[in-house]
């Protein structure tokens, strides 16, 4: 629900948190589309981003994830991948470290024609027309600093004591050209503009209070006046630096894992800005399994003393491999999170007791048995597809097939589930045999594999 | 300690490049050997910075202005060092593996590693398995340390982990990894001898593997 982000973000109690997946190349990886189609290819883009907005069923919604779009517009080399958003490859401030950069004339700040910006404000506008009535849409914007160090490269560091005055120009510079970008993405209809700032981790508090409390004031400032959102993300251990960026007024403030969550909301909420988080990327997401992604998501809801100013989402731009099925147990946290706790205590039960469970006896089977393991089809979007295609079955073959769902809900299913080793929810299994786990068949998929365990079981007599 | 060693150390920690060059000249005039100037001003000096760096007190901007400092003090003395047959503590191999075009923390991690007393061969960024295995050939070198900031390039140190133990090398160099999304169990899964979390432990574990290895 849109609505639940935007009163999040006008810091009133709501009765959820909002959920907001950071799928950038993510996304493509839904579709089967590589991160460099995903992030160069309108059309292919849009399909995915609407795949994440059908599956994950999200309060908000980045459209393109990629710090890189301003850098390329400004003349950085880029360095392409399958699985990862583009890296910079050159400087074109770059130089020796005894001379300051000279900084661009407004003449180069981005025009709207330039570099891949027509790209994103096609998916932006597609995006917003499809799902722009419930779905809160945040355009990213690559922030001041990292956006320096992109043109500059590591001497950006140094800078800061050699050429204050330089340095502080090329801020001013990189300011300029977020705050154009804002105006491109809020005309395309973004409600929320996010300026994403990694290396904001790697700087002291004063450092911060002396190069970047000013542009990032302006910036916050010029997005409210535009009749936008705001919102500030940072990565890595930014913890020291989290009151300072809530002094520049954000609407919002997204941190990952390295930065406690707990004290982070706390600081957040002496300044009224609300936090958005810090889901674990690798060990959590990447690399867990279903029951871990829910249980992270329930305790981070939980550890929020109130129901105001906190948004449920991951630490940063999410792994492209990040399995489907991590996600949509972490959407069932978010928007079922009372069902998910009882979820989770059941499988946490130390020991699942599975010597009730009566199994089918698949090889004596006279007609096809489809079976549909779901965390609750009702609630779960990527379960009630999976029931749809499974109920679009059951019309096609009739009486030709059994078709069942077991809800993860019930502790007698949670049993037959250990039992039968289903890996993550929702699962379809055709007599006993896993057929599609989180992908949902088309229907000529699922109708075909079924004409083929009717034969099977045509076979055994 | 000499008032001179202390004060190279201070103006070191600052990052006060120009001062610390001349501070050292003025150690050498005072006729103090160049290797203690190294051990008790230099490199002193950078330990404080890589202790104030683990404990989050200091930043990368520090962490460059004072290793660039230390640099243009070791340019100094270099000529005095070669001439007093002052050995080097290790040799290191570094760079950021293939696919993989981040430096931040694998500068930060050469740097503190000479901060330590060591020689260090620099590869860059996007570095194929083969050029580690070659450049620690060619340089004799103790340790091979691997950087990967994210995670779809961080299967890649498997494979110079893979590369070392395929040639003469094998238990003849340590490989070490570090980055962002490597852990101890990731480390331990891909058979590195060693991952730290931060820079400045990295170079204290280079400078005990070192040790470990020459004894």
């Amino acid at each position: 629900m849109k609505d639940l982000l935007i009163r999040t973000l006008k810091h009133e109690e709501v009765e959820r948190a909002p959920w907001v997946p950071f799928a950038g190349v993510h996304a493509g990886s839904l579709k089967g589309y590589t991160a460099t189609e995903m992030l160069t290819d309108a059309d292919k883009a849009y399909e995915s981003l609407m795949e994440v907005n059908r599956l994950y069923r999200p309060d908000g919604q980045p459209v393109i994830f990629d710090l890189q779009i301003e850098a390329e517009c400004l003349g950085c080399g880029l360095v392409w991948a399958d699985d990862c958003p583009p890296s910079v490859s050159t400087h074109p401030l770059d130089g020796s470290d005894e001379e300051p950069a000279e900084v661009p004339g407004d003449d180069a700040i981005p025009k709207k024609t330039d570099g891949r910006i027509p790209y994103v404000l096609d998916v932006m506008k597609k995006m917003k027309d499809s799902v722009g009535d419930t779905t809160a849409l945040y355009g990213l914007i690559c922030g001041p600093f990292t956006l320096a160090s992109h043109l500059r490269g590591n001497n950006l560091f140094t800078d800061m004591y050699d050429f204050e005055d330089e340095v502080a120009d090329l801020f001013d510079f990189t300011k300029r050209v977020c705050m154009q970008m804002a105006d491109y993405y809020i005309e395309a209809g973004m409600d929320v503009i996010a300026f994403v700032d990694p290396l904001i981790s790697q700087i002291s508090t004063e450092h911060f209070e002396q190069y970047m409390s000013g542009p990032y004031t302006e910036l916050m400032d010029y997005v409210r006046r535009r009749g936008a959102f705001s919102s500030f993300f940072v990565c890595g251990d930014a913890t020291r630096n989290v009151e300072v960026m809530c002094q520049t007024h954000p609407d919002s403030i997204s941190i990952d894992e390295n930065v406690d969550l707990k004290a982070a909301y706390d600081i957040c909420q002496k300044y009224n800005v609300a936090i958005g988080g810090n889901i674990p990327l690798t060990s959590v997401m990447l690399l867990g399994n279903q029951q871990d992604n829910m249980k992270c998501a329930v305790d981070m809801l939980d550890s929020m003393p109130v129901k105001k100013n906190y948004i449920l989402a991951p630490g940063c731009d999410m792994p492209y491999a990040t399995p489907v099925e991590n996600v949509i147990g972490i959407a069932q946290a978010a928007q079922e999170t009372d069902a998910v706790r009882e979820m989770v205590k059941n499988y946490q039960a130390a020991e699942v007791d599975t010597s009730g469970v009566v199994l089918p006896e698949y090889d004596k089977l006279t007609k096809p048995l489809v079976e549909v393991f779901t965390l609750d089809s009702a609630q779960c979007a990527a379960c009630g597809y999976m029931m749809s295609a499974a109920y679009a079955a059951k019309d096609t073959f009739g009486d030709a097939i059994d078709m069942v769902e077991y809800k993860y809900i019930y502790k007698e299913n949670v049993a037959r589930c250990v039992k039968m080793g289903v890996p993550n929810l929702p699962s379809l299994y055709i007599n006993g045999k896993l057929k599609y786990k989180s992908i949902i068949p088309t229907k000529a998929e699922l109708d075909q594999a079924i004409r083929e365990a009717i034969e099977e079981c045509k076979a055994r007599g | 300690m000499s008032e001179i060693l202390e004060e190279i150390s201070s103006l070191l920690q600052k990052g006060r490049a120009p001062k610390v060059k001349a501070a050292v000249q003025q150690a050498l005039d005072q006729g103090i050997p160049a290797s203690t100037i190294l051990q008790d001003g230099l490199l002193a000096g950078m330990d404080v910075v890589g202790a104030k760096f683990k404990n989050n007190e200091v930043f990368v901007p520090e962490v460059l202005v004072a290793a660039r400092a230390m640099n243009k003090g070791v340019e100094v003395l270099r000529p005095y060092l070669v001439s007093d047959g002052v050995e080097e503590k290790g040799v290191a191999v570094i760079g950021t593996v293939k696919g993989d075009m981040h430096d931040i923390g694998k500068n930060l991690v050469r740097m503190m590693l000479e901060g330590k007393g060591l020689r260090v061969i620099d590869l860059g960024v996007d570095v194929a398995p083969e050029t580690f295995v070659d450049a620690a050939r060619e340089n004799g070198a103790q340790l091979v340390c691997c950087s990967a900031l994210l995670t779809t390039t961080m299967p890649e140190m498997k494979n110079v982990v893979d590369a070392v133990n395929a040639s003469e090398l094998k238990g003849r160099v340590k490989i070490m990894v570090g980055g962002a999304p490597i852990t101890q169990e990731y480390a331990d899964e891909i058979g590195a001898d060693c991952y730290t979390p931060d820079a400045a432990t990295a170079a204290e574990a280079a400078l005990h593997l070192c040790e470990q290895m020459s004894a």
